[in-house]
């Protein structure tokens, strides 16, 4: 434990106090039931410290038996991250049925698309895969969050404030990452420790924003929408974007004899 | 490599613009509102008040000031003009809000959304409000000459009072399938 520097050892121990705390106020309050998927990633994320601080009082920090554990545990944690986006983006749009279906698949779409891009320009090399993998799913995450966000906007989808502080967290934590570990990946020993205390801080200040946005127990399930036939919208949504046409085709017309004039 | 270490920099600052700007206060424009009916009566009004805007671009008019009115007054009448097309333009725009609007909360409340028919509204809006800010801007900078609204004035009548049909046939079609869904609840029936 002692090639870890003081700052970064307070900074984990503090983020596990964190985490520990969170993951009490998420039973006390019950918000499990809400949020299953999130609870999950909060204990792992838990438990990873644990066997973290286990292994490196055990093998040291800089053993291939840490690092080994440190990346095998964090794909875990990845894994149940994205799970908890998921769970996010369905508790703010399964409600509209129509919607959500539309938005599903542009979801998938752009966590493959971005993934695809990602590992399309990663650097070669096993040593850096891992990295590059992280940083590909951290990208990902941060793209979904900001087009659930986008669809939120445009449709004028009220969303619950403790969800909104979620996705302001997970956001915040994902970009912060990416540019972490594409930093990492160029200056790779000298900025190694650096990248541990960037990083834990980051998740930090999400783990900050988390339990401030879950003090409050939260309803298990929100209240779905009741839908109108499916005919009125096959009748008026092409009806209503000829309108939009025309509008736009005047306000055209407008600009050219605007345009015209001497 | 140095071009693709910095993409993911520039990639994740268009990320966090597009994510402020998606979760800043809400505008008028996203409130879900009970003004879904609007269009039909601010185009109403929009057309009630044709009449004296064509007269305020009326060539006639004009021309017999610039004969025998002082600089002053044409200026003044130029800057009139220049506001009365900037209020054209903004009706124009609510118009086009309200459809969207209504477009919104249709579309929010069906079970089934056509992606063509979603991206094409996307699109639509996205080239509206550019040229509407293109000849806001221009107008409001007084580098654009005043629009002659006579040839148009025909056309944004005939549109209102398409949209006028169109709007009333909608709200009377939601307004009968809001009646049979009602219906079927009060029989036991669930139409979501």
């Amino acid at each position: 434990m002692n090639e870890i520097p003081a700052s970064v050892q307070m900074i984990w121990g503090v983020t596990a106090f964190l985490d520990g705390v969170l993951l009490v106020l998420l039973l006390y309050r019950k918000n499990y039931m809400a949020f299953p998927a999130f609870f999950v990633y909060v204990l792992f994320d838990f438990l990873q410290c644990l066997v973290l601080y286990a292994s490196y009082r055990i093998w040291g920090f800089g053993s291939p038996v840490s690092r080994q554990l440190g990346w095998g545990t964090q794909g875990v944690v990845m894994t149940a991250r994205a799970a908890a986006v998921a769970e996010i983006c369905q508790r703010v749009l399964a409600k509209y049925r129509g919607v959500w279906a539309l938005a599903k698949r542009l979801l998938i779409l752009t966590a493959l698309v971005v993934l695809l891009y990602s590992w399309a320009i990663a650097r070669g090399g096993w040593q850096l895969a891992v990295l590059n993998g992280h940083r590909g799913i951290e990208l990902a995450i941060a793209s979904v969050i900001v087009v659930l966000v986008m669809f939120t906007r445009y449709y004028g989808i009220f969303v619950e404030p403790p969800v909104r502080v979620l996705t302001i967290g997970f956001f915040l934590y994902s970009s912060f990452f990416v540019l972490n570990d594409t930093i990492l990946e160029r200056w790779m020993y000298d900025y190694s420790k650096g990248w541990n205390l960037l990083g834990t801080s980051a998740f930090l200040a999400s783990m900050l924003l988390w339990i401030w946005g879950l003090r409050e127990r939260q309803p298990a399930k929100t209240l779905g929408q009741k839908m109108l036939p499916g005919e009125i919208y096959d009748a008026a949504a092409p009806e209503i974007n000829d309108r939009l046409r025309a509008l736009n085709e005047h306000l055209e017309q407008f600009w050219n004899v605007e345009r015209k004039q001497p | 490599m140095s071009l693709l270490f910095y993409s993911f920099f520039g990639l994740i600052g268009l990320l966090l613009i597009l994510f402020a700007w998606s979760v800043r206060a809400p505008n008028r424009s996203g409130l879900p509102s009970s003004q879904y009916g609007d269009a039909d009566e601010c185009d109403r009004r929009h057309i009630s008040y044709l009449p004296q805007i064509r007269q305020t671009f009326a060539d006639a008019d004009f021309d017999f000031l610039s004969k025998n009115a002082s600089r002053g007054v044409l200026r003044r009448v130029r800057r009139e003009r220049r506001s009365v097309a900037l209020a054209y333009l903004a009706a124009l725009r609510e118009d086009f809000q309200s459809l969207l609007r209504m477009a919104r909360a249709i579309a929010m409340l069906s079970p089934e959304l056509a992606a063509v028919h979603e991206f094409e509204r996307i699109r639509l809006t996205a080239q509206f409000e550019w040229q509407y800010q293109v000849i806001r801007w221009k107008l409001l900078a007084g580098i654009a000459p005043m629009p002659q609204l006579h040839g148009l004035s025909d056309l944004v009548s005939g549109l209102s009072v398409r949209l006028e049909a169109a709007l009333k046939e909608l709200g009377e079609r939601a307004a009968a399938a809001a009646e049979l869904a009602s219906s079927m609840n009060r029989g036991g029936l669930d139409v979501s």
